[in-house]
């Protein structure tokens, strides 16, 4: 695999979007930046530029509102790119998902390539979920030589 | 210019951005050790570099593409003119058309975040000029030539038994030039602040990746020409590269971004004052 392949696979910066969450998954998601977990040992950054980002992380369920808002996001990000959706609400809506606001969970507007259940989800899990995410990254990347 | 300049040249432009890059990445892992943290390995700028390389992603304004390259040339040809022993004075004179380029591909973006980092940027570039101008005029009468190989060989006695006051000053410009809290007003060093990435925020992409690699063959000229301060040999001048390098990292690590009003009004005049207290002493000597 060239550097430049290889680089993609070792530098995700990673976007994190409140998309009606609780906040609690967010919380469990920022964690993951402490000295306790220490996601930067795998090349992840936090950043707040969609258009630095290269996977998106999203928490919480899709009304009409912020789904115009997730889609904008997601466009401005530049390819390749991996979804994350975080969290019961994030998959699919959990216990909101029979409101008349809520369209669902965040495939509902844009592809997600991992889902993280849990409510809220654990820093552990989301971690596992950016790798499994860059796994399939990888696959696609060594196809696409 | 003899061949030995020219190899000398040569070596500049191929070296400094890859000890720019691992600069970077020696300040990431002690960054994260100070916090308690692993942190990334030595070599993440450089894999986060090749990402930005291979993303596919629209410019968010045609002129961004040549203001990056002119940015990268200028800054790559501050270190040739450094590593070639040219005069200090038109590398310094280079690197700041580097930084005007940043600004000028900021301005034409579309991001309100970008034009307002690339206002902060020329507010820097007030600052942090003039300091940086009277530090290595400080250096050029101690020394007795503007050409960095005089400056390099200068005496058996270090440069800065004779500008003390100086430190105040080269340290402000290395905050600032290495995008350091306090000083890291146009571009926020540390991601998500409020105004995203200032200055970087409508670059992407490649555009990013090459802004990158100017920054880090900026940073070297800036640390080198710190280095001329205990140039009696060049261990000692990695040295006081290496010890300066730390000073920002602590001093970024303990503090909290301060305004751009506060660098315009309070540090750059108070080091500017410390820099020209000590040329005038120089002259008067």
């Amino acid at each position: 695999m060239s550097f430049l392949k290889k680089s993609q696979i070792k530098s995700p910066w990673l976007m994190h979007f409140d998309c009606g969450s609780c906040n609690g998954c967010d919380i469990e998601t920022l964690a993951c930046l402490t000295p306790v977990y220490d996601v930067e040992r795998f090349g992840i950054i936090n950043v707040g530029n969609p258009r630095h980002a290269d996977v998106l992380v999203v928490t919480g369920t899709v009304n009409p509102r912020n789904a115009v808002i997730l889609k904008n996001i997601y466009d401005q990000m530049p390819t390749p790119k991996l979804v994350i959706a975080v969290g019961a609400c994030g998959c699919s809506g959990g216990v909101f998902r029979e409101a008349p606001n809520v369209l669902g969970g965040i495939d509902k507007v844009i592809p997600v390539d991992v889902y993280v259940p849990g409510c809220p989800a654990k820093p552990e899990a989301i971690m596992d979920a950016v790798v499994t995410g860059l796994a399939k990254l990888k696959g696609i990347l060594e196809e696409s030589k | 210019m003899n061949l030995t300049t020219f190899y000398l040249a040569v070596a500049g432009l191929v070296l400094a951005p890859l000890l720019g890059g691992l600069v970077a990445g020696v300040d990431r892992v002690v960054t994260a050790r100070l916090q308690s943290r692993m942190g990334p390995p030595l070599l993440q700028p450089f894999y986060d570099v090749g990402k930005l390389m291979s993303k596919v992603i629209a410019p968010a304004s045609q002129w961004q593409g040549l203001f990056v390259r002119w940015a990268l040339v200028a800054s790559l040809a501050s270190d040739v003119l450094l590593a070639a022993g040219a005069d200090v004075l038109m590398c310094f004179f280079v690197q700041a058309a580097s930084a005007c380029f940043v600004a000028l591909g900021a301005f034409s973006g579309s991001s309100p975040y970008s034009k307002l980092g690339a206002q902060r940027e020329l507010f820097q570039m007030l600052s942090y000029e003039p300091v940086f101008l009277v530090c290595i005029l400080c250096m050029a009468k101690a020394s007795g030539g503007f050409d960095a190989y005089s400056m390099m060989g200068a005496s058996a006695q270090p440069l800065l038994y004779k500008m003390p006051l100086i430190i105040p000053g080269l340290i402000f410009v290395v905050l600032v030039k290495m995008r350091k809290s306090p000083f890291d007003i146009a571009a926020s060093h540390h991601m998500h602040q409020e105004v995203v990435r200032g200055v970087y925020t409508d670059y992407a992409g490649r555009d990013f990746a090459l802004l990158e690699i100017a920054h880090w063959a900026d940073v070297v000229v800036v640390l080198w020409i710190c280095s001329f301060l205990w140039a009696t040999g060049p261990l000692q001048m990695v040295a006081v590269a290496a010890v300066t390098l730390f000073v920002a990292l602590v001093i970024d690590n303990i503090s909290a971004r301060l305004t751009w009003r506060h660098m315009v009004k309070v540090a750059a005049p108070l080091s500017l004052v410390l820099a020209t207290a000590n040329l005038l002493w120089l002259y008067v000597e």
